[in-house]
């Protein structure tokens, strides 16, 4: 990555000021035009290091009451295809198979969010009648204690 | 939150246009002047409903290790807990769930050594024992939900 990528990621990462002209504005910090500033944050999204440009939304203020980080055990033949299937799902965020400690057999990660405690329950009971898993544990969401956007860059020393 | 704001809601989550000025393409799209479009996700922002507007990087394309990890804690320790566990600028997401392990948190650092390191430091500031680590091996998906209509 050249600097001046680095320099426009760096004052992106927090996030746009509300204004007409964002990118204006990082181009002036920069010291390039506008165009580049919008051409390499295009060429850093489709190379994938941007994996998306928009809003992150507090689900519980969009009428989210309840949410659940719901594990599942899956066995290691059935996970490409439950995983991609779960993946398809609106009500589910985040789906990730992970690496499980001694003892933890819940190896499919999964956010749901529903719009009441029923909801949840139903959709839950829905997804564990459609595929096959040995078990899958649920743990509902009581409290964000923390909640930011990593930043990965580094201002430039003056 | 009316239906206007749920149609900025549901164009800020597909592409940003990547435009000179993306809030006029976005209330050219909605029949809304651009200054509607600024002032509503100015709102949003203050009711707490939008938490962030810009780019998401992929960790992992920057060279950065992510997992998430899990402690239980007794109910009376889990503010001091999270307090040390929060302190942590690698340290993004922390929540409070029901059931055990209770608190659940996700940890992005640019190396192994740094990811552990910093497991360490919660096991010895917290005397927390056992921290559940658990190593992303496959993303199948990271969205967020689109918005619905009540």
């Amino acid at each position: 990555m050249d600097s001046k990528t680095r320099q426009i990621l760096c004052e992106l990462q927090d996030g746009f000021k509300l204004e007409t002209r964002p990118f204006k504005r990082i181009a002036n910090k920069v010291g390039c035009t506008e165009e580049e500033v919008i051409e390499i944050i295009s060429k850093c999204r489709d190379d994938g290091i941007i994996r998306r440009i928009g809003a992150a939304i507090r689900p519980e203020q969009i009428g989210h009451a309840a949410n659940a980080l719901v594990a599942w055990d899956v066995s290691e033949e059935n996970v490409d295809e439950i995983g991609t299937a779960l993946a398809e799902l609106r009500e589910i965020s985040h789906c990730y198979e992970r690496e499980c400690p001694p003892g933890w057999n819940y190896n499919l990660f999964t956010m749901i969010h529903a719009r009441s405690e029923e909801e949840l329950r139903n959709i839950v009971a829905g997804i564990s009648e459609r595929f096959k898993f040995n078990g899958f544990k649920i743990f509902r969401t009581e409290k964000e204690l923390k909640k930011t956007s990593m930043r990965y860059f580094e201002e430039a020393q003056p | 939150m009316d239906d206007k704001d749920r149609e900025i809601l549901q164009m800020l989550q597909g592409r940003f246009p990547l435009e000179s000025e993306p809030y006029r393409v976005i209330g050219d799209k909605l029949w809304m002047d651009e200054v509607s479009v600024i002032s509503r996700i100015a709102r949003m922002y203050e009711s707490g409903a939008i938490r962030y507007l810009g780019p998401f990087f992929d960790s992992r394309k920057l060279g950065y290790k992510g997992c998430l990890a899990a402690i239980d804690a007794p109910a009376d320790r889990v503010d001091a807990i999270a307090a040390v566990i929060n302190g942590y600028s690698e340290i993004t997401h922390n929540y409070l769930r029901e059931g055990s392990p209770n608190i659940w948190f996700t940890v992005i650092a640019p190396s192994e050594e740094r990811r552990e390191q910093i497991f360490a430091e919660i096991r010895q500031k917290t005397g927390v024992k056992d921290i559940l680590i658990f190593a992303s091996k496959k993303l199948f998906k990271v969205r967020l939900i689109l918005t619905r209509r009540q």
